[in-house]
């Protein structure tokens, strides 16, 4: 494989032609995240999301009671698996290649994301710094609440083509924008 | 069909986050057990209609298995239990 597919993203075909500012429904694929998949090991489960959730500059996605992500825009692969590591009684995996990251910001963002997901997104439901692994758009995906108006998406690679152009599909109404970031 | 399940980890759920795989309460025999308990075990199922138990793997979700305690008649939902936890508290007993 030559280093140009290397460095191409999954959806790099499917974000083409002019370049326009983001209007305020915006779809950011980011272009090169560290995403790890975390393990605890049995009995461990605990300690592990503590250790999880007090780690700097790595985000915890919730995924089952002993599974996470853990999602950094910062820091190198290298740099987060060292202070994964650094966590006793968990196993981690760099999944950076088989998964791919959007955010999807904006006023009508929950109004969008009600035709994707099948669950309650009202932010008191749904609180901000949540995640759970969900069906977005048939595909199964990690959502997480960033911010009031702002949601994380992890599809995996090979499935991100659908779930982003159904994502347009929905947003279209709203006038959703997307571009790369990162 | 129950469409909502009240997953015990990821909260409620629509059915097609799961997958179905068949009654509970039918109990593993020992690999030395006879060819009649495997038998049984494997191709002999009971049919009942009303309230019984049945595993449901939350494919789309936690990917945990779950034991769904639920009526085939009236589809409702009497509880949802992790199944490792039920196998735990079985054990314990």
């Amino acid at each position: 494989m030559s280093i140009n597919l290397l460095h191409r993203h999954a959806l790099e075909d499917h974000i083409s032609g002019f370049e326009t500012d983001p209007n305020p429904n915006h779809l950011c694929v980011i272009r090169r995240p560290v995403i790890f998949s975390v393990l605890a090991h049995e009995g461990q489960e605990t300690a592990v999301a503590e250790a999880l959730w007090n780690a700097e500059d790595v985000a915890p996605r919730f995924c089952s009671p002993s599974e996470w992500f853990a999602v950094s825009r910062t820091l190198g692969a290298e740099t987060v698996a060292g202070t994964l590591s650094e966590i006793a009684g968990a196993s981690v995996v760099d999944q950076s290649d088989g998964r791919v990251l959007m955010e999807i910001s904006g006023p009508s963002v929950r109004t969008i994301l009600a035709k994707c997901v099948a669950i309650d997104l009202h932010p008191e439901v749904f609180e901000e710094g949540h995640s759970a692994s969900m069906l977005c758009c048939h595909a199964e995906a990690n959502v997480a609440r960033t911010g009031a108006d702002r949601f994380e998406i992890i599809v995996p690679r090979s499935l991100a083509g659908s779930v982003f152009e159904l994502l347009m599909e929905m947003g279209r109404e709203h006038a959703l924008t997307r571009g790369f970031a990162g | 069909m129950a469409s909502l399940i009240t997953c015990p980890h990821c909260g409620t759920r629509p059915k097609e986050e799961f997958s179905i795989r068949g009654a509970a309460a039918p109990k593993r025999p020992s690999p030395t057990a006879k060819d009649e308990a495997w038998h049984r075990y494997v191709y002999v199922r009971d049919n009942p209609k009303g309230r019984y138990q049945e595993y449901w793997h939350h494919v789309a979700g936690c990917r945990r298995f779950l034991v769904v305690e639920r009526d085939n008649l009236t589809h409702e939902v009497f509880g949802v239990t992790d199944a490792a936890e039920l196998e735990r508290a079985g054990a314990g007993e």
